[in-house]
């Protein structure tokens, strides 16, 4: 056991520990995109279908951001959990386009 | 402290040390995928029926305030963010850095059930109620099952916290389920991402 350990304490040494500077730029861009989206919407006057497109792809590029890095997708091993997810999102874009534009046809 | 003679021993990431504690993520990867269609289908309901307002009854152009929903927001990303900062600590195998990050965590997100009980009074006053209209109803569910969730994760942290600080240390069982919590508190940032961007956002513009 003992051995073990500290076979596993060399890894972890030379592997070193992740800083903290990525996950901070992952939170500064999250709320850049996040002041964009609320700008966009408290400027009003600007192209009704422009800016629901704009506010989706800052919601949709913020999520990814945030899935990446603070929930760790992109790093190895996470297969089943993207294929998790993914599943997830293509069960609600199904629904979520059913609903926005066939209800009330 | 009973964490102290735990020091040091800790393999780097004690989340994924044994088998259980993989499935365990694994697992929880599975839920989250289940989660995801859950708010899909709320989602789905309010933007059939957010247009579906009685005359005379708020529509959400009136009733929405940018600065409460802004407020909101950061509070959760700060949260969010924080929660990062206590899985890092937990893989350098500082515990009670850990613990502090988690406080934090916990503190934020009652700051954010606060701000939504109060937001949701003031609506309740405006003449917002559950059953004013179908926009009002599926408001309230989508809004409503994110805040319960907040409530869930809050009760969730402090109950490891506690059995942490108290009983167990940091081990290969307990640091497992800190990971998990922390999985579950950044979706819940990401579901709100969407609720500030469906709901509040696009109800201002129409």
């Amino acid at each position: 056991m003992a051995n073990q350990h500290s076979t596993t304490e060399e890894q972890g040494k030379r592997h070193r520990h992740e800083g903290p500077q990525k996950h901070i730029v992952a939170f500064i861009f999250s709320i850049v995109l996040t002041v964009i989206a609320f700008a966009l919407v408290a400027a009003g006057e600007i192209n009704e279908s422009f800016i629901y497109i704009m506010l989706l792809a800052m919601a949709v590029l913020q999520v990814f951001i945030q899935m990446s890095f603070w929930m760790h997708m992109k790093d190895r091993g996470h297969l089943f959990a993207i294929v998790a997810i993914l599943f997830g999102v293509f069960v609600v874009l199904t629904i979520v386009v059913m609903a926005e534009f066939w209800t009330w046809w | 402290m009973s964490a102290s003679h735990v020091e040091g021993k800790l393999p780097h990431e004690p989340e994924k040390a044994t088998l259980e504690g993989r499935n365990k993520v694994l697992g929880f990867w599975l839920f989250l995928g289940g989660e995801t269609v859950l708010f899909g289908t709320l989602f789905s309901a309010f933007l059939a029926l957010r247009h579906q307002v009685l005359d005379g009854n708020p529509t959400s152009q009136e009733l929405f305030k940018l600065s409460t929903v802004a407020i909101a927001t950061l509070i959760l990303l700060v949260s969010s963010l924080t929660s990062v900062f206590a899985i890092q600590a937990m893989h350098k195998n500082q515990v009670k850095a850990m613990l502090n990050w988690l406080i934090v965590t916990v503190i934020l997100g009652f700051g954010f059930l606060g701000l939504e009980i109060y937001e949701f009074y003031e609506y309740v006053h405006e003449g917002h109620k559950f059953s004013t209209s179908a926009f009002s109803t599926s408001f309230y569910t989508l809004v409503g099952f994110h805040g319960a969730h907040v409530a869930f994760g809050v009760l969730w942290i402090t109950g490891l916290i506690i059995q942490i600080a108290t009983k167990k240390g940091l081990t290969v069982v307990t640091a497992p389920k800190v990971y998990v919590a922390g999985m579950y508190w950044h979706f819940i940032d990401v579901v709100w991402v969407f609720i500030f961007t469906v709901v509040y956002l696009m109800g201002k513009v129409g």
